[in-house]
């Protein structure tokens, strides 16, 4: 009996040690890359206007990546995305241009996003199509839409003609732009729902394992079907923004979010609740990567470096995470 | 006699922990040995270290035959003549036995490095029929009879590779077959054992050891207690030997006042999977048993009551009919359900105690809008103590982080705190040993005490025999015949469910 009882205490400290830097190695690692930039190209670095860019840069990067990690905390992959980022742009830019004035173009690209989580629900849950190549199959319908919209050509918003539009993502409060406080109260809202609501329990337990939630009286398929519409709408949003912060609609706006939102997400999985995707975790690997990428390009990296730091840190990252996991098993 | 296997101070720390303390165990050439113990007294840590998967403490020394078994990787303790069997048998369900028995040992190539099929098919048939089984070995093994898949999974680890087997270890090989099937592997276990080869089996099933062991091996709390022959050994004697203590023995009570008593849930004419007509009643406070051979529909019993599946039929619990394929309904309604095979229908592997035990209604914890984790905390707590779940108070583990029989009592502790009017358990102590069992049955009885109606489905006859009031009886997809107080018995049950006619007064 008394293995039992000392053995938990025993193993604690020891425990905690371990798991903090398991956590937070982002953090640390994030330190680590603002500290070389700092002191290897202090002048170009560390300026305000670098972190107001990288700030701001990601606002849409993360808005994206946010709305996505609640499908995939449903253990369902949304492929669509990017795909409804571009309609919802396209759309938005397209209403306004045939002035049908700025409720029916938001409100309009915000439905379109509601559409789009529907159907992927219905792909994924009433026809049984894994959802990896469901909303691949729906993501190139997206792009068809797209070019519907835009008749394959780019619409572009004279910064005049649409001064309220524009103010919408672009008015800067204390410093920076309100697409950052979007993104912030998105961060927040979903941060609330997954820790300390029902629903994020839900979330969770289906994507651990569908068939115990099922018995365990979770409507299993309710609650993927309102993980994508929260992608969707979350995704249509990040369009609302994106045109507002650019001005320019292009059937391929939205391209080359797909792949930076899944890499914050997965890597962001490693990060704060490790094992599981969350908010934090997503977020510090948004900002740890446009802090590297940002920092190299300071120092004079070519631009292709983004693409080859993201992929670099994705894989790097959750390798660790794996060798961590199965150590502790 | 050289002995097969031979291992002397085999230790193993773990940690603050001591899995395993100076363990020395030797096995003969053609004797089968069973290895038996409480979840964590050492022998999964024994076979692993046999295995290879972990490096013993110094001092420990094993021989295989004579020769000194290394400790540094399943290939050492593969090229010394021992092989494995795990409980999951580790085959590939959608690839034959032809395939599966390639698995880690290769297929024989012509020149061209083609497949030689025909020899692969044939060396495969020869290789099962020595074990007694003629089984198309075309098929995915997921096919396959459970007891096939087993004999699959033994003819691959006997297979020749390149060094002698001397050794076969079996982990809980019948864990999962009905008893029928049991059989059969038990005269395979006795033809491997007859060609020379040393058997040790670990076991939670203790008619396993009396049926197939020659000497079994008691392990508690990391220590050697007794290597002793089978022969002359009780089934008490070997409990005792196992739990360290006396358990208690059980005094029913009367099961006629119950049985009388308000009734909770009614099922008419339902039909669903195997199940063709599947008729009763349950009431407050009763304890009823659901037996039946593979096939018989006894399987989807459990299932098709709680509402999980398309059925049917009608369903009522107090007088309200039950709409199908509603688990959340029917635990509105105060139905629960533990069901079988705990990691694909119930757990949350990754997820911690907590929020496996609080899935179900996740929302009791929350004011004002937020969940509070401290109170949550404090009320799973109470029902880990409960159920005297181990490590105690751990509410923060994950599942992976506990054996078998403490996850299935985490199981059992969600559904507990539901309060619920009728508890239907599925094979409620599958691949849990003897403790936890005996915690297991006494929680089912302190709930049918407060009024709560239990139905259990089992292929245990012995624990079906300690729990219930009544056993319904499946053959063939309907309500064969249901057994009360006296008629209760381990064998009466076996004879039942498989096919004497009821009518006919056993002689």
């Amino acid at each position: 009996m008394t293995d039992v009882q000392t053995a938990p205490e025993a193993a604690k400290p020891k425990r905690r040690i371990n798991l903090g830097f398991d956590k937070y190695s982002g953090l640390y690692v994030w330190a680590a890359l603002i500290l070389v930039f700092a002191l290897w190209i202090p002048d170009l670095f560390l300026q305000v206007s670098t972190f107001k860019q990288v700030v701001t840069f990601q606002a849409i990067a993360a808005i994206v990546a946010l709305g996505l990690i609640i499908p995939v905390a449903s253990g369902a992959f949304d492929l669509t995305v990017a795909g409804t980022l571009t309609v919802s742009v396209c759309w938005t830019a397209w209403a306004l241009a045939n002035h049908h004035g700025v409720v029916v173009a938001a409100g309009g690209a915000l439905i379109l996003g509601i559409i789009v989580g529907l159907l992927n629900s219905v792909v994924v849950v009433k026809l049984k199509v894994d959802s990896f190549i469901g909303t691949l199959g729906m993501s190139s319908i997206l792009i068809a839409v797209a070019y519907m919209i835009t008749n394959s050509s780019q619409i572009v918003l004279s910064t005049e003609g649409y001064a309220p539009f524009f103010e919408f993502a672009r008015e800067e409060i204390f410093g920076l732009p309100r697409s950052v406080y979007y993104a912030a109260a998105i961060a927040a809202f979903f941060w609330w729902v997954l820790e300390y609501t029902p629903g994020g329990r839900y979330l969770y337990a289906v994507g651990g394992n569908p068939v115990a939630s099922r018995l365990a009286g979770v409507r299993v398929g309710r609650i993927v079907m309102l993980s994508f519409v929260a992608s969707g709408l979350t995704s249509a949003f990040a369009g609302i923004v994106y045109l507002s912060t650019i001005g320019t609609a292009t059937p391929d706006s939205g391209s080359g979010y797909l792949l930076p939102a899944f890499s914050a997400v997965f890597l962001g999985a490693t990060q704060i609740r490790p094992g599981r995707v969350n908010v934090l975790g997503t977020l510090v690997a948004i900002f740890l990567l446009a802090t590297g990428v940002t920092g190299l390009q300071l120092a004079g990296a070519p631009s292709y470096v983004t693409e080859l730091f993201n992929g670099a840190a994705l894989i790097i990252a959750v390798a660790l995470a794996a060798r961590t996991a199965r150590r502790r098993g | 006699m050289t002995p097969a296997l031979s291992v002397r101070h085999a230790t193993k720390i773990f940690g603050a922990q001591v899995a395993l303390d100076d363990v020395s165990v030797e096995v003969q050439p053609g004797e089968v040995r069973a290895l038996v113990g409480q979840n964590g007294c050492g022998k999964s840590t024994l076979i692993k270290i046999l295995a290879g998967f972990h490096a013993p403490e110094p001092g420990t020394e094993a021989e295989v035959a004579g020769e000194e078994l290394a400790f540094e990787d399943p290939v050492a303790s593969e090229a010394v003549g021992l092989r494995f069997v795990h409980q999951d048998l580790g085959l590939v369900g959608n690839l034959d036995a032809v395939d599966n028995m390639a698995l880690g040992q290769g297929y024989q190539t012509n020149a061209t490095k083609t497949i030689r099929w025909r020899k692969e098919r044939a060396a495969a048939r020869e290789a099962l029929a020595a074990l007694g089984y003629d089984i198309n070995v075309r098929l995915p093994v997921a096919g396959l009879q459970m007891s096939e898949r087993t004999a699959v999974a033994i003819a691959r680890a006997m297979s020749d590779r390149g060094s002698p087997v001397k050794m076969l270890i079996l982990d809980e090989p019948t864990a999962n077959l009905p008893n029928a099937e049991a059989q059969r592997l038990y005269a395979l276990v006795r033809r491997v054992a007859d060609t020379g080869v040393a058997v040790l089996f670990v076991s939670h099933h203790f008619d396993e050891v009396f049926e197939m062991a020659d000497s079994v091996t008691v392990l508690r709390d990391g220590k050697h207690i007794v290597t002793r022959p089978v022969e002359g050994l009780t089934e008490d004697e070997l409990i005792e030997l196992v739990v360290g203590r006396k358990l208690e023995v059980h005094d029913k009570g009367s099961a006629d006042d119950r049985e009388h008593s308000e009734e909770v849930l009614k099922v008419a004419g339902v039909a669903g999977g195997s199940v063709s007509d599947l008729e009763f009643t349950l009431h407050r406070g009763e304890v009823v048993g659901v037996a039946g051979i593979t096939g018989s529909g006894r399987e989807f019993v459990a299932p098709l009551v709680f509402g999980g599946m398309e059925r049917a039929g009608e369903i009522s619990v107090g007088g309200q009919v039950l709409p199908q394929n509603r688990p959340d309904v029917s635990i509105e309604r105060g139905i629960a359900l533990v069901p079988a095979e705990r990691h694909a229908n119930a757990s949350l592997l990754e997820q911690t105690l907590r929020e496996n035990i609080t899935l179900v209604d996740p929302g009791r914890h929350m004011t004002m809008g937020i969940l509070r984790r401290r109170p949550e905390r404090a009320d799973v707590r109470i029902w880990l103590d409960k159920l005297s779940v181990k490590p105690s108070g751990q509410t923060e583990f994950t599942m992976t982080q506990l054996s078998g029989g403490n996850q299935q009592k985490v199981i059992v502790a969600r559904w507990l705190r539901q309060e619920p009017e009728v508890l239907i358990l599925d094979e409620p102590t599958q691949g849990v040993d003897v403790g936890a069992k005996a915690d297991i049955h006494r929680l089912i009885d302190e709930a049918a005490a407060q009024g709560t109606a239990v139905l259990v489905c089992s292929t245990d006859h012995e624990e079906l025999v300690r729990v219930c009031d009544r056993v319904v009886i499946m053959r063939r997809g309907r309500v064969a015949e249901i057994l009360r107080g006296e008629q209760i018995t381990a064998d009466s049950i076996t004879a039942a469910t498989i096919g004497r006619d009821s009518d006919e007064p056993a002689a």
